[in-house]
């Protein structure tokens, strides 16, 4: 017998299935993703599927042009560079070190700005604006002012790059979760729980943070795309990496030098940026309109 | 109103007092010698030592040196560079109009680009014309301004020739410093061919605007088109709609505006953004301006440098995103009452 069904769908996706259906439907977000998967993979594999050492040098094949210029060799596929050590090798170890700085830099970000935003939106008071004050004021100083004054006073190195976009980064989740948090607190559901006796700590943790991660992680991919950008701007400034180590932006700057007679080696680097960072903006992207029109079916 | 401006008034005074304070303390955590991070000379002899630590005062308490600091800020006397021993707040005169000057150029770009183009992809959203313009705008702003800055002196400087690497303006038009805008510099030298002087300024200008508008242009494009799609959902543009007004009457009179009005401070915000890049681009374009100074001032560890330039940038960022929320604030009444000055 035939069962009368009251609903077009017998099964009722969560939430979250719910954006994931909406996310395949968008054909360049999926594509997106499959590239920051590889990013990813290769970040976490570098050691292990890089042919040569990157620091070896080898004086024999200088300025080797990549393999599909008719000097070319398949035993470098990228060529050389001008000390002899394969673009390759180092294409991927600097991918490695530039989009796992970034996770590292988007990772603490989220975790001090979420800690912070939640403490000034529960608090209220002279507490509270003096934490809004002080953090709202860095937000909007750029970047590489607060890179420069943290280098002038540490010096450079990756570690210290590190230090500065972080703390760049950090204001925009505090604000984001404080607002956030604010909001929520006017709300039903929490009026709620505040009835049965909830303090402050087990509101947040039980009640709002889960209906917040969405917003966390769609700013932390906006935040991920700056912490690379930026990043590899400071490796190229000569204010972030230094030499012994590999990045991006810092490989791209030391290929200025054989520009005029190798311009592959400053396309080379600049192209994986810009996939990288054009791959978390399209993740972005299909994950912010995911989540708006996850419910229009 | 009032308490409104009162408000902003003491965000603005608590921030620049903050950003002050800051910068009186720099010298002390940079590495090195700090009588000469605080004046900028590096004493000759001990008697010049002890001199140059009493006139800076750093034999009496720090109340007393931060004293002394507000007073050097407010009355110009900013110190001098450890490096070219030159004064500092004429450097910076001369160095900050170069990167407003390029800031404004990319600003009005992106406004005059940006915003139009998202206006018509907005409302002619999911078709061909807006998927190529949406997929500009993601591609654009995915750009690292460094590199797309490398790629234009690749193509147009290198290969085809047409457009001069570095500087603002050639040598050979002797233009006197005075404003630090070159286009004004250029108007009060009164030169005899002023018309060259000013092509040739604009072809210098025309690759460093165009690597940081880029990635601005399409931003913008990006929220005016989001704002604009939003706003044409709205009930009053439905109801216009059936009471029988084209779309061209619909749009005037009432998407344009309410599309703009929640975008504007973001857009505005997008200064800060500007800046960043500017300075980036400037090392590459040998472009005269703040991030320039400031990048050389890294490399030569010029700190009384560094500390004046930091103020100077800092200051001037926060105090027009403070004028900015203040006026978005005051024009668009339908923000709550209660909230809370913000920068």
């Amino acid at each position: 017998m035939q069962r009368f069904s009251l609903y077009q769908e017998e099964f009722h996706p969560s939430p979250l299935a719910n954006v994931w259906i909406e996310f395949k439907r968008s054909h360049l977000a999926v594509f997106g993703l499959i590239i920051l998967g590889l990013f990813l993979l290769v970040t976490i594999l570098a050691p292990i599927i890089s042919p040569y050492d990157p620091y070896m040098q080898n004086t024999n094949t200088i300025l080797l042009p990549p393999v599909w210029e008719p000097n070319g060799s398949i035993s470098h596929f990228f060529g050389t560079d001008a000390l002899g050590r394969d673009v390759l090798s180092r294409l991927l170890y600097g991918i490695r070190v530039t989009f796992g700085s970034s996770l590292i830099i988007v990772g603490i970000a989220v975790f001090i700005g979420v800690g912070f935003g939640a403490l000034a939106g529960l608090l209220s008071g002279i507490k509270s604006s003096v934490v809004n004050h002080l953090f709202d004021s860095i937000m909007s100083i750029p970047t590489l002012l607060i890179a420069i004054v943290v280098v002038a006073i540490l010096g450079t190195g990756l570690a210290n790059a590190i230090f500065a976009i972080t703390l760049a980064l950090v204001p925009q989740f505090i604000h984001q979760t404080r607002s956030f948090v604010k909001s929520e607190l006017t709300k039903d559901y929490v009026t709620l729980d505040k009835l049965d006796g909830a303090g402050p700590v087990r509101i947040f943790f039980k009640s709002i943070l889960p209906n917040m991660v969405e917003l966390i992680v769609v700013q932390a991919t906006i935040a991920l795309s700056i912490a690379m950008i930026d990043i590899s701007a400071l490796g190229f400034l000569s204010l972030g990496a230094q030499t012994p180590s590999i990045e991006l932006g810092q490989i791209l700057s030391e290929s200025l030098d054989s520009a005029y007679v190798t311009p592959w080696l400053v396309a080379l680097p600049g192209i994986f940026i810009l996939l990288m960072v054009l791959s978390v903006n399209m993740v972005g992207e299909g994950l912010r309109s995911a989540l708006r029109n996850r419910f229009n079916h | 109103m009032i308490k409104l401006l009162i408000r902003y008034f003491n965000l603005m005074v608590i921030t620049i007092f903050a950003l002050i304070v800051l910068s009186f303390l720099l010298p002390y955590l940079f590495p090195g010698d700090l009588l000469t991070n605080v004046s900028g000379i590096v004493p000759q002899s001990e008697l010049q030592r002890e001199a140059l630590a009493k006139a800076y005062r750093l034999d009496q308490s720090y109340f007393s040196q931060f004293q002394l600091y507000l007073s050097n800020l407010f009355s110009g006397n900013w110190g001098v560079s450890s490096v070219s021993q030159l004064d500092l707040l004429e450097e910076i005169k001369r160095a900050f109009p170069a990167t407003l000057e390029l800031v404004i150029y990319a600003l009005l770009v992106a406004t005059f680009v940006g915003i139009p183009v998202g206006f018509i992809s907005g409302l002619k959203h999911h078709n061909p014309a807006d998927f190529s313009v949406v997929t500009f705008s993601i591609v654009g702003y995915s750009f690292p301004v460094f590199w797309l800055a490398l790629l234009f002196i690749t193509i147009f400087c290198l290969q085809l020739q047409w457009l001069p690497i570095s500087g603002r303006v050639d040598l050979l038009y002797e233009v006197q410093h005075q404003t630090g805008f070159v286009i004004i510099d250029i108007w009060l030298s009164g030169l005899d061919n002023t018309k060259d002087a000013y092509l040739n300024a604009l072809r210098h200008a025309i690759l460093p605007t165009l690597s940081i508008a880029v990635v601005t242009t399409a931003l913008f494009i990006r929220f005016t088109r989001r704002s604009t799609m939003d706003v044409m959902e709205k009930g009053y543009i439905i109801a216009a709609k059936s009471r029988g007004f084209t779309q061209r009457q619909i749009f005037f009179k009432h998407g344009f505006k309410n599309a703009l009005i929640p975008i504007l401070p973001i857009l505005a915000l997008q200064i800060s953004t500007l800046i960043t890049n500017a300075m980036i681009v400037e090392n590459i374009f040998s472009w005269p301006g703040i991030g320039y100074w400031l990048i050389q001032a890294i490399y030569q560890q010029d700190y009384p440098a560094i500390r004046a330039g930091m103020l100077v940038v800092a200051l001037f960022v926060l105090t027009l995103t403070i004028t900015i929320e203040f006026i978005t604030r005051a024009l668009d009444p339908t923000k709550e009452e209660t909230a809370r000055a913000a920068v």
